[in-house]
């Protein structure tokens, strides 16, 4: 590999990182809060990417896609957490199963509605060419993806350590009966994590739509991406998504036109790997079983 | 507190038994779905003689997963088929029994058993993945059920091969459609005789259809005086090809060929369109699906100028495929495809080798060598089996992409004729 190539494969690493990122900061959210971890997230994701395919093919805008799709799977997320999760409350595994079945019949609909054939939408209007970088071309929109990543991190990272909504969740994440105990709302809480979770699902399709095709079975595919990340990050917390992102996307991305006869086990390798020696994941914490 | 927990056990085990009792009536409202289906238009349809007794026909297809829509294509084609032939087949009534065997060849095996051991079909057709194929071939073998296949096109199907590992030919399984060696060979010798190619770079798809499409592309390109430079493997379902085409873009060889499809297909086109490729000069070939029309209509003129090669073309210039496509379309409001037409020709297979036995499918013998003896027009031109592997002779179509009056359609620009497999 030439210093050039490496220097672009690491920018297709990062952005790959970056796509991870958004898909998983909205899992990890989820399991931080709610101790849930939500098998539907795949299927919101998917959503997002059919929405967004509807949007693109009604009006042309993509912008449009990126603010309504994950305004309306919130609202869905919205919905789903008091009329299903809700009843299950404490039952963990059962929940999780629910999940599950959220995700399938989503898929159902899904392939019900927009036909199961495989699709793709264009690369928004000015973020479809290329620029020069190291002496060849790189296209643009993967870099608005790394840029839209880094700055969703900040603006969590922000939300969550210096707003009162940030300030509930860290509460909620550590003692949520002592926080309804001190008065305050946690079913509403817990349906606004969980509809925020599914939105920044539902934004990852969106993006990820350009890029990776619109398809029966993609939410399983990047389901399981996903997991490996919140897990090798450390499962619940923002810092662990985006660690977690960081190593899996250039972990992937160099496996892939490395050793692509071990593509596949790798990032599972590094998984294991992790888990062996930080059994809660990079930057997990180390959780009290109540 | 023990008290309490048996309370909620007990009220936990109520609701799982109400959940067992729903579920279940839904599984035989399932269940008594597919018989109701192919029912009432059969029945409006008067044949001229009295009717034979009825045919049944398993046909098993990808209805879920990432191939649903190559099901739904060749259902669109058995149905069409069926349609115009008034739901008879030498004057028998023609039951289709669908099944889906979601691109697993666990669920493949078990549909295979339940169209031989429960619904007793007649003749069993469909399949679009090979390592499903390879799983059913010793049950249908072993059951003496004739087999057409729609789709798979593994070459050990029609093969014969040391130990049948991992699959080998067998005297009850036909392939309407082709093998992974007619779609990749004829390009490779055509490329290194016929257009001067000297040097080509193979990228393909890491499973087992792609790798023989490499393997055969390249012992066809380097019999031709041909040298292959290079080779690239994406795993299957990589969904970020940026990496790959980065690599292909990293050495020097210009022409690149590649065996990819459906999503796959689209993401690779995308991220060589992104990379400039063509504008430094790279040339994107391929075996025929990498242009298909699912592709085609999602990347448009971004596969502008990419050479493939396959047994037919939407654009093919004959009277029979300008009647199907016609019929096709009126019926569906949509093009057919590749699927469609292996389908159609399995269709015409069957029924003309049922109208030369006169409908009697109980001596199979007679209707093996009935199957084996078909020759017709099919929309892809002349159709006939190969006697010795049961696996069709065609020809084989080189076409480019090109853009007509706004949109991209494969245009033929060669052609290698009569290409059958060596069937070893």
């Amino acid at each position: 590999m030439t210093p050039e190539t490496a220097v672009v494969q690491a920018l297709n690493g990062i952005s790959f990182g970056a796509l991870l990122f958004i898909l998983a900061a909205g899992l990890s959210l989820v399991f931080g809060m709610m101790d849930v971890v939500n098998l539907a997230h795949g299927a919101f994701y998917m959503l997002g990417a059919y929405i967004a395919l509807t949007i693109v093919q009604r009006t042309g805008q993509f912008w449009l896609a990126l603010v309504l799709a994950p305004l309306l799977i919130g609202a869905l997320g919205l919905v789903i957490e008091p009329l299903l999760l809700r009843r299950l409350r404490g039952r963990h595994l059962d929940q999780v199963l629910l999940t599950i079945g959220v995700s399938l019949v989503i898929a159902d609909l899904i392939g019900l509605t927009w036909g199961r054939e495989i699709r793709s939408i264009p690369f928004p209007a000015g973020l479809d060419h290329a620029i020069t970088i190291v002496g060849g071309d790189y296209p643009v929109y993967r870099l608005f993806v790394i840029a839209f990543g880094a700055a969703l991190a900040v603006v969590l990272a922000v939300v969550h350590r210096r707003t009162r909504v940030g300030a509930l969740i860290r509460a909620g994440v550590d003692d949520a009966p002592m926080l309804a105990a001190l008065g305050v709302d946690i079913d509403r809480l817990f349906a606004i994590t969980f509809a925020v979770g599914a939105a920044l699902a539902g934004l990852a399709g969106v993006i990820a739509a350009p890029v990776f095709g619109i398809y029966p079975g993609m939410d399983v595919d990047y389901l399981i991406y996903s997991l490996v990340v919140v897990v090798v990050g450390g499962l619940g917390t923002l810092s662990g998504a985006v660690a977690g992102s960081a190593l899996i996307g250039p972990v992937d991305t160099f496996g892939k036109v490395l050793f692509p006869q071990f593509a596949l086990a790798l990032i599972f390798a590094v998984m294991a790997l992790v888990l062996l020696m930080r059994p809660t994941g990079l930057l997990g914490r180390i959780r009290i079983a109540r | 507190m023990d008290e309490n927990s048996g309370a909620e056990r007990r009220a936990y085990r109520l609701t799982r038994r109400r959940f067992l009792a729903v579920s279940s009536a839904a599984a035989a409202l399932a269940a008594c779905a597919p018989a109701a289906t192919p029912g009432p238009s059969g029945a409006s349809v008067a044949p001229t003689a009295t009717p034979g007794p009825p045919l049944k026909i398993g046909m098993l297809l990808p209805f879920t997963k990432v191939y649903a829509e190559l099901g739904n294509s060749m259902q669109r084609a058995t149905k069409l088929y069926l349609k115009q032939k008034g739901d008879a087949l030498a004057n028998r009534p023609v039951t289709v029994i669908y099944e889906d065997e979601a691109n697993d060849p666990v669920v493949g095996a078990q549909k295979t058993q339940k169209f031989i051991d429960s619904d007793r079909v007649d003749l069993m057709m469909g399949i679009v993945a090979t390592p499903i194929a390879y799983a059913v071939r010793n049950a249908i073998d072993a059951a003496k059920l004739i087999f057409i296949e729609t789709n798979a096109g593994g070459n050990a199907l029609t093969r014969t091969t040391t130990d049948c590992k991992p699959s080998c030919k067998s005297k009850y399984i036909f392939r309407s459609s082709f093998s992974s060696y007619q779609i990749s060979y004829p390009i490779g010798e055509y490329f290194a005789t016929q257009k001067g190619v000297k040097e080509v770079f193979t990228f393909v798809a890491d499973y087992g259809f792609g790798n023989e499409s490499a393997a055969d592309f390249t012992s066809g390109f380097t019999k031709g005086g041909g040298k292959i430079t290079g080779s690239l493997k994406a795993p299957l379902g990589s969904a970020d090809f940026l990496p790959f085409v980065t690599q292909l873009k990293g050495q020097q060889t210009k022409d690149i060929y590649s065996f990819f499809s459906g999503t796959d297909a689209i993401n690779y086109i995308k991220a060589w369109t992104q990379l400039g490729m063509t504008a430094s000069g790279y040339k994107m070939n391929g075996a025929g699906f990498l242009t298909e029309q699912d592709v085609l209509k999602e990347v448009g003129d971004q596969a502008n100028g990419a050479t493939t090669s396959l047994f037919w073309a939407v654009t093919l210039d004959n009277a029979e495929n300008k009647a199907f496509v016609d019929a096709y379309q009126k019926e569906y409001s949509l093009l057919p495809d590749v699927f469609a037409v292996q389908a159609w020709d399995g269709m015409q297979a069957v029924d003309l080798a049922l109208q030369a036995v006169k409908g009697d499918t109980s001596n199979k013998d007679a209707f093996i060598a009935a199957l084996e003896n078909v020759k017709f027009k099919s929309p892809r031109g002349d159709f006939e089996f190969d006697k010795e592997t049961h696996n069709p002779i065609q020809d084989i179509y080189i076409r480019e992409v090109k853009v007509q009056s706004g949109q991209a359609v494969n245009t033929i620009v060669g052609k290698v004729a009569r290409v059958t497999d060596p069937g070893k």
